[in-house]
């Protein structure tokens, strides 16, 4: 629950068609105004990356995406040091804001928990 | 006497019995010996050796990769489940086989044959699995590789000798450049029915059928036998600087006609190994400087061979010595040896023979080299197969092997000596 990928109801949400109808223009608008794509990031980067399982998950993704999420971060604390928000043209577009991290994360996440399921297995006699 | 002769003589009518059962079951050929172990095995023989691989070390690494996730279970599943049940798993890689082994007890075939077949059927080959376990295994059987001048050794002799195909090394180059999907791809080429066999041992021919059966229900079929270029020989000399180990010559020489028991009975022939502990024996080699050893080596495979002696010794000039002992022995075999010491020598290759059939390996062995190809004969049949040699045919097949161009490769010191300073 505390972990980087906390509790979420979107895929309940999804899943209904009229409570998508009603939430999905609230959740793009509170997407775009809280205005991280501004400063040219994808959601995924600002997970929180100092655990274990994170860092498990950033070494599974492959050199193009790790390339390009150093990058994205190296220019947009660039753009925090001059305290202004990148051109238009290099905000991130909202399609291209895509969860590249979390099924990763989710993926080491089930390892740990089946390593622990193991771990505490009691092995009952037949 | 004669009751314990014929009773002696009907367990082994019962053993050869046993020995060569080969049954189809759901296009895959299965064999099984059962003496009654308290211990059973499974093998999977997967024609993935190196012969057929795509790309250099693609086989080493889909060895490696054995026993990771497949859809039925991930890799620590496997692991921590195989524990529970008290199970061994291992593969090996040959240059025509790779073999998936389960050993376990007798019980628990049902869940162990499973995780054999569930990696042939189901293995899901994950990139992350791929860097994070198999890469650096893959990393570590090359970097063994290097330090062992007799597989080095042998794994350049081969190269030299067939150059492609059979030719293949075992283990992955230094600086490999696999991925995952090449594995996967290779994987997918070699991995259906038709190139699967299984041996059992301490397994019952029927449950073991059964079992096979249940878990190769899914697997594919359409995909033809994977077949390589027949194999040609070469020959050729090459050295190698050593990275510590003893100083090591290999002295081989290939054919690509089909395994001979005159090999055989040539290997059995030039074994220094003493039948008596700290004699010398009586073989050619058996007067060797000291801080020397010379290890017959005879590989077959399925359409070729490689015959060599491994020389190996603390110094370049005791390997000198050694080499030029095994070359003259060479020749003097070819050219004829005493009537006496022939018969000792059939006798021991008949032994090595016999005694090899007692391990589970050497079954295993003896039933997976022969398996794809033709059913496999009875130890009866190999043995009388040694019988038949004949002084005469003895001495042609050595002559023709040595007739030859050698191969020869060195891993040491730059003293040691050069093909022709040994007679070659």
């Amino acid at each position: 629950m505390f972990g980087p990928v906390g509790l979420s109801l979107a895929p309940y949400v999804r899943s209904s068609r009229t409570l998508s109808k009603w939430i999905a223009p609230v959740a793009t608008w509170y997407a775009n105004a809280s205005g991280y794509r501004k400063y040219g990031f994808k959601y995924d980067d600002l997970l929180v990356e100092e655990t274990d399982e994170v860092q498990r998950a950033l070494k599974r993704l492959t050199p193009a995406e790790s390339y390009d999420r150093a990058f994205r971060l190296k220019r947009a604390s660039q753009a925090s040091v001059l305290h202004k928000p990148l051109e238009k043209s290099e905000w991130i577009k909202p399609e291209e804001d895509v969860r590249y991290l979390v099924p990763h994360i989710e993926n080491v996440m089930k390892e740990v928990d089946e390593r622990r399921a193991w771990d505490d297995l009691k092995v009952e006699r037949k | 006497m004669l009751a314990a002769r014929t009773s002696n003589a009907r367990c082994v009518k019962r053993i050869a019995r046993s020995f060569a059962t080969v049954v189809d079951a759901a296009g895959v050929k299965v064999a099984a010996v059962d003496r009654n172990q308290p211990t059973a095995s499974v093998t999977l023989f997967i024609k993935a050796g190196t012969r057929f691989e795509t790309k250099e070390g693609v086989a080493n690494a889909l060895k490696n990769f054995a026993f990771k996730t497949t859809a039925n279970r991930s890799s620590i599943g496997t692991v921590r489940e195989s524990e529970l049940y008290g199970g061994l798993l291992y593969s090996t890689l040959d240059r025509e086989h790779l073999a998936l082994t389960a050993e376990f007890l007798r019980a628990d075939a049902p869940y162990f044959v499973d995780v054999l077949t569930s990696f042939v059927t189901s293995a899901v080959f994950t990139r992350h699995e791929f860097e994070e376990v198999v890469a650096p295994l893959v990393a570590s059987d090359t970097a063994a590789a290097a330090h062992n001048p007799a597989a080095r050794a042998i794994d350049i002799a081969h190269n030299l000798a067939f150059r492609s195909g059979l030719g293949s090394s075992l283990f992955a180059p230094e600086h490999s450049k696999i991925t995952v999907d090449d594995i996967k791809s290779f994987a997918t080429a070699t991995f259906s029915k038709n190139n699967v066999a299984v041996v059992g041992t301490g397994i019952d021919q029927a449950t073991l059928s059964n079992l096979v059966e249940k878990g190769f229900a899914k697997a594919k079929a359409d995909a033809t036998a994977t077949s390589a270029p027949a194999s040609k020989y070469f020959g050729g000399e090459t050295r190698l600087g050593g990275h510590g180990g003893p100083q090591t010559a290999f002295i081989g020489f290939g054919t690509t006609a089909a395994a001979s028991a005159e090999l055989a009975v040539l290997a059995a022939h030039l074994s220094p190994v003493p039948s008596v502990k700290w004699s010398k024996g009586l073989s050619p080699l058996s007067s060797l400087p000291q801080g020397t050893s010379v290890t017959p080596v005879n590989l077959t495979y399925s359409d070729a061979s490689l015959f060599g002696l491994l020389v190996q010794g603390s110094t370049a000039e005791g390997v000198k010595e050694a080499g030029t002992a095994v070359v003259a022995a060479l020749k003097a075999a070819a050219k004829g040896i005493a009537p006496e010491v022939f018969t000792s020598a059939v006798a021991k290759a008949k032994f090595a023979a016999a005694s090899a059939t007692d391990t589970r390996e050497g079954v295993i062995a003896a039933l997976g080299s022969k398996i794809f190809s033709t059913t496999p004969g009875t130890l009866d049949a190999s043995l009388s197969s040694l019988e038949a040699v004949s002084a005469t045919a003895f001495s042609k097949a050595a002559a023709t092997l040595i007739a030859a161009k050698p191969t020869y490769v060195t891993i040491g010191d730059a003293q040691l000596p050069f093909a022709d300073e040994l007679g070659l």
